[in-house]
């Protein structure tokens, strides 16, 4: 049962970076794989401002999240605006790129050391069903389960969730509906790298910082929004966890060193064996 | 009054000449046909028009005022819209959730007063508001389509081949519905292929040839002319010979 705790709290996360992806994706068609990086310049943020800056937590969340969406906003305009041929193999090795550039610049103003964050609430073992599960991954768990409902209730029932839609349907159509689709583009990758951000920020206790979380964590994400399947938001959720379950389960047996090669069978397997993904859409065409 | 002017435009397409020296005008309340085989420039004019594509040379005017090089979203927001080639709806929305992306622009207060004027218009999109657009026939997707423009309450509506890949009997329905869409003021101007539909049902052509305008006059007139019959409307020299 500790071990199903453990996945699940590693799952919310990968849940959170795959959500990010599958905006992306929904919006450009394209895999941004800075995504990672977004989530490690979340715990950086957050690490500057408790530490080095020493602003209190519950300012500090806030900005480091508006300072990721900024960032994310930059990131577009950019590296993705101006390219010329927006073919998607373009764009996302344009996205690989930028995920080294800001590696480096991390490893620049941060270090090559680990950072250690402390808990935001009090750190508690809490007894549950046939084991322990702490206060941090409490705030895992149920920031991930917060963000899926907002986020599920933007693209359902608001005005600018349906025109995010209708971008990732047909662009030109969208255009012509009044929507402007660059400005869609360009708050969607804002968008993603908040919610990065917000995984950072909460897992950032549990894991510590480290300039080169990002390339590890935008992979897991990456195979979470795979297994779901791309695009799908709560598939990219069920991923997430089923991903940090068996990642779990597989550590129980196997040394834990082989732990990160579980994602890429994983990948593998749903590869060979369903493309679309776990819950990727039939879409809804007539011939 | 002259709504529309597009005065000596020219669309390039890298060294392809799509659309070379056209001026037309549209005239308020008027409903207008462009005919033109394939390839002739008619989605060319069209998106050009609403900024899908920027002219090389030449000026779009509406209400005297020069909309050139505008985006087509700010097009919406000055009150024209387009129904776009092929329909384009969003099949994995519902119809209901078409709409309301057309009303991106709009006020949500005449929201529900423009919605019921569509549903009267077209009740087949109020029946069916809750199922994706994806799995409306095509007549009820050009329907949609069209609603989906006219939610942004335009005052000039633009429609590429509206007849395409549509059966005879629901080509006449969508025209049909285009008339009392004139009824109401709405001013139209549509470029088609099927040259004996829109000559039908518009009161004014043009034939847009290899990206020229060759000919042009009341639709009356342009059913009559023996050019138009043989290029367009399946009448041989032959048999008006024999005639």
């Amino acid at each position: 049962m500790q071990f199903f705790y453990s996945g699940i709290t590693s799952g919310s996360i990968y849940a959170l970076v795959a959500i990010g992806f599958n905006i992306i994706y929904n919006t450009t068609g394209i895999i941004n794989f800075a995504q990672g990086e977004f989530v490690m310049l979340g715990g950086m943020f957050i690490y500057s401002m408790l530490y080095m800056m020493n602003i209190p937590f519950v300012l500090a969340f806030p900005v480091a999240l508006f300072g990721a969406f900024v960032l994310g906003v930059i990131f577009e305009r950019v590296f993705i605006r101006y390219v010329k041929v927006k073919s998607e193999l373009n764009l996302i090795t344009i996205t690989i790129a930028g995920s080294i550039i800001l590696r480096g610049l991390a490893m620049v103003i941060w270090g090559r050391d680990t950072l250690l964050v402390e808990s935001f609430v009090p750190s508690k073992a809490i007894n549950v069903y046939k084991g322990t599960i702490t206060t941090d991954s409490l705030v895992v768990i149920g920031i991930s389960l917060v963000i899926s409902f907002l986020l599920t209730f933007f693209f359902k029932k608001t005005k600018y969730g349906k025109a995010f839609r209708a971008c990732y349907e047909d662009k030109i159509a969208a255009s012509v509906c009044g929507i402007n689709v660059k400005a869609v583009v360009m708050f969607s990758f804002g968008i993603a790298a908040f919610l990065g951000a917000i995984a950072g920020v909460v897992v950032s206790p549990i894991t510590y910082v480290t300039y080169s979380d990002g390339i590890m964590t935008g992979l897991k994400g990456f195979s979470a929004a795979v297994m779901g399947g791309l695009g799908s938001f709560w598939g990219g959720i069920f991923g997430g966890i089923l991903l940090g379950v068996s990642e779990s389960f597989f550590a129980s047996v196997f040394p834990s060193g082989y732990k990160d090669a579980m994602a890429f069978l994983i990948i593998l397997f749903i590869l060979f064996f369903r493309p679309q993904g776990l819950f990727g859409r039939k879409k809804a065409t007539r011939v | 009054m002259k709504m529309l002017k597009v005065k000596s435009l020219f669309v390039n397409y890298g060294a392809v000449e799509a659309l070379k020296n056209i001026s037309l005008h549209i005239k308020e309340k008027e409903f207008v046909a462009l005919i033109g085989s394939n390839g002739a420039g008619k989605t060319s004019l069209l998106n050009a028009i609403m900024g899908i594509v920027k002219p090389k040379d030449g000026e779009v005017i509406f209400n005297d005022k020069n909309i050139t090089g505008f985006p087509p979203e700010r097009k919406v927001k000055e009150k024209i819209a387009l129904v776009l080639e092929g329909r384009r709806v969003f099949a994995n929305m519902t119809v209901l959730e078409n709409i309301e992306v057309g009303a991106f622009t709009s006020d949500n207060k005449n929201f529900i007063k423009r919605l019921k004027f569509i549903y009267d218009i077209f009740p087949v999109l109020k029946e069916r508001s809750w199922q994706p657009a994806g799995m409306l026939s095509g007549g009820e997707q050009q329907m949609l389509a069209i609603a989906r423009a006219l939610i942004s309450e335009p005052k000039l509506l633009l429609m590429d081949e509206p007849s395409m890949g549509l059966a005879p009997l629901v080509i006449k329905d969508v025209y049909e519905k285009l008339l009392i869409l004139k009824e109401t003021g709405l001013t139209i101007f549509l470029v088609e292929q099927n040259a004996a539909a829109a000559l039908k049902y518009a009161d004014r052509g043009y034939v847009l040839e290899n990206g020229k305008i060759v000919l042009q006059g009341k639709s009356k007139e342009l059913l009559e002319d023996n050019e138009i019959k043989r290029a367009y409307l399946g009448k041989e020299y032959k048999e008006k010979w024999e005639r």
